[in-house]
């Protein structure tokens, strides 16, 4: 048991991906990336667009095989904890199926799993409750808003209670009030179920306020430029935001940012003059 | 507001169809036009009148071999759509083929057929339907059971789901509202087919062939006649489809 919970929720080791190698069209995605989360942590990886965050997911996820380096989850290999569903994956698009049922997207991933009809009928009322959607299960994805949505989303990724939670800019089509009331649920319920989450998002604020730590990225090859500890406290609420300590955050990763920016623009003025 | 809706859609189409036909009758009567030329609306419905088992065998006829070609073209279409969703490398191989099928004036195959087959053999002519359905379903399914989320695939995988499952759970219950659309063409496309292959010989006991008989006699009413029983045949074969999508559809948008 105690053994379990030393093992690191995630280890990237000098893994870089590169998308069709040799070829014309080869994208440095990544470039020898480290890192390492611990259970129970709230990670967000921050980078201007294109700089290989969803990448660097979806090969936690073992969506995506690394071309160099290692990935382990929960101290498996990411392709053994793919397997064993020991993680549950949201995207910006909910990625509802609009034939199911709310109830029944949330049951999907038990059905896969071999449950029985009962113990999925306990698990769904469960995440119907954690989601605050009680009353939705029976209602069709389209009848719902879409941060209700989202929600069910959020509800379908833990529904078989995976250690581990991947979030790809899962708030990013919401509008702002929505956005903001989601974040604060999205802690919640990450505190009641103790799941280790890798977020990533555009938003500064966001990403201050939900992490432990934000990870800045570069633009391609995306590395790792910064890693950011927030120190806010476990207990966050909206007082949080008018807090000094989460402007101060906010600053450091903005200047980490900028200097990523800074970077962007001279190396492709550099790179258009050696064009000229 | 949706109640009044309603009635609007169906009482706008009823009072121009009433209006249509008086123009004609009128028409008909105002210019003297000859039966042989044009026949009025009250001589048509006379003579459907007076010949109603005849167009209803006729149409039995007609109907029957769009039907079976109308079920066989669907169930080798939705085969054929998995075979093909399952081997890309042949999808490549068959869709070049189907196109220049398709670009091909396929009703000359009635003509090859009814010399491959006895004078009195329906064959030809379920065959012709049945390849004109099997193209229809066999293109939407196979669009319906490929054209999925990217989104819904890679959660799919991220549950460690079997390609079969991803079959079942995603592909399948996609390519359900692709198949009720082929229908929706194929329903009416299948009669048209029945009626058009009578034209190249064969049995002399169906709605087209009746049609060109009465036609080739100058009884241009009964001709009419038996087109009204075409039109009607069309109608109910659509409305059938139309009423199994709604079946289908549960709670679902669009
Ligand atoms: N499947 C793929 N094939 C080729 N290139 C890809 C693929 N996926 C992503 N890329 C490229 O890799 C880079 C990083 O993409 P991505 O991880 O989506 O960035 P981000 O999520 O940070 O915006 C981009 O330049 C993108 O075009
Ligand atoms: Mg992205």
């Amino acid at each position: 048991m105690s053994d379990l919970a030393n093992l690191n929720a995630v280890e990237v080791t000098g893994v870089s991906k590169i998308f069709n190698e040799g070829k014309a069209n080869q994208v440095d995605a990544l470039l020898d990336v480290n890192l390492t989360i611990a259970p129970g942590e709230f990670v967000s990886l921050i980078g201007p667009s294109g700089c290989g965050k969803s990448t660097l997911l979806r090969l936690i996820a073992n969506l995506l095989e690394p071309t160099q380096g290692e990935i382990s989850v929960n101290g498996k290999t990411a392709a053994q904890a793919r397997l064993d569903q020991d993680y549950g994956m949201a995207f910006q698009q909910a990625g509802l199926f609009d034939w199911r049922t709310v109830g029944k997207n949330i049951e999907l991933p038990l059905e896969l799993k071999g449950w029985n009809k009962k113990k999925r009928a306990a698990r769904v009322a469960e995440m119907l409750d954690l989601v605050k959607l009680q009353d939705f299960g029976r209602m069709y994805p389209w009848q719902l808003s879409g941060g209700m949505q989202q929600r069910v989303a959020i509800a379908r990724a833990l529904a078989a209670h995976p250690p581990l939670l991947l979030m790809d800019e899962p708030f990013g089509a919401l509008d702002e009030m929505t956005r903001e009331y989601m974040q604060g649920e999205l802690l919640r319920i990450c505190a009641e179920t103790s799941t280790t989450v890798v977020f990533v998002t555009h938003s500064i604020p966001e990403a201050v306020y939900l992490s432990n730590r934000v990870v800045v990225m570069s633009p391609r090859p995306g590395r790792i430029l910064q890693v950011i500890s927030v120190n806010l406290g476990s207990k966050r609420s909206e007082l949080t935001r008018a807090a000094d300590g989460f402007f101060r955050s906010i600053t450091s990763v903005r200047e980490a940012l900028r200097g990523t920016h800074a970077q962007h623009v001279a190396s492709t003025a550099i790179r258009g003059a050696e064009d000229r | 507001m949706k109640t009044l809706d309603r009635i609007k859609s169906i009482v706008a189409p009823l009072v121009f169809g009433v209006v249509f036909i008086a123009l004609w009758e009128g028409a008909v009567k105002g210019f003297e036009l000859k039966p042989y030329f044009l026949a009025a609306p009250s001589k048509i419905m006379e003579q459907f009148l007076k010949n109603t088992t005849r167009i209803w065998e006729a149409t039995a006829v007609s109907g029957g071999n769009a039907l079976v070609g109308l079920v066989i073209g669907t169930i080798l279409g939705v085969a054929m759509s998995f075979i093909l969703s399952r081997f890309r490398f042949l999808s490549q191989l068959v869709t070049p083929l189907a196109i220049s099928l398709n670009a091909i004036p396929i009703f000359v195959l009635v003509a090859v057929l009814n010399n491959m087959y006895s004078i009195t053999s329906e064959i030809p002519r379920r065959f012709m339907v049945t390849l004109v359905v099997y193209f229809i379903v066999l293109v939407n399914v196979a669009r319906g059971l490929t054209q999925v989320s990217s989104i819904q695939v890679e959660l799919m995988r991220s549950y460690a789901a079997s390609e079969f499952a991803i079959l079942r759970k995603v592909r399948v219950p996609n390519a359900i509202p692709y198949l009720f659309t082929a229908l929706k063409v194929a329903a009416p496309a299948s009669v048209i087919t029945a009626f058009v292959s009578e034209y190249f010989g064969g049995l002399q006991n169906g709605l087209g062939s009746r049609i060109t008989s009465n036609i080739a006699n100058a009884k241009n009413a009964a001709a009419w006649a038996y087109v009204l029983g075409a039109c009607l045949l069309g109608l109910a074969f659509y409305t059938v489809s139309i009423v199994l999508e709604s079946l289908t559809r549960r709670g679902q948008s669009k």
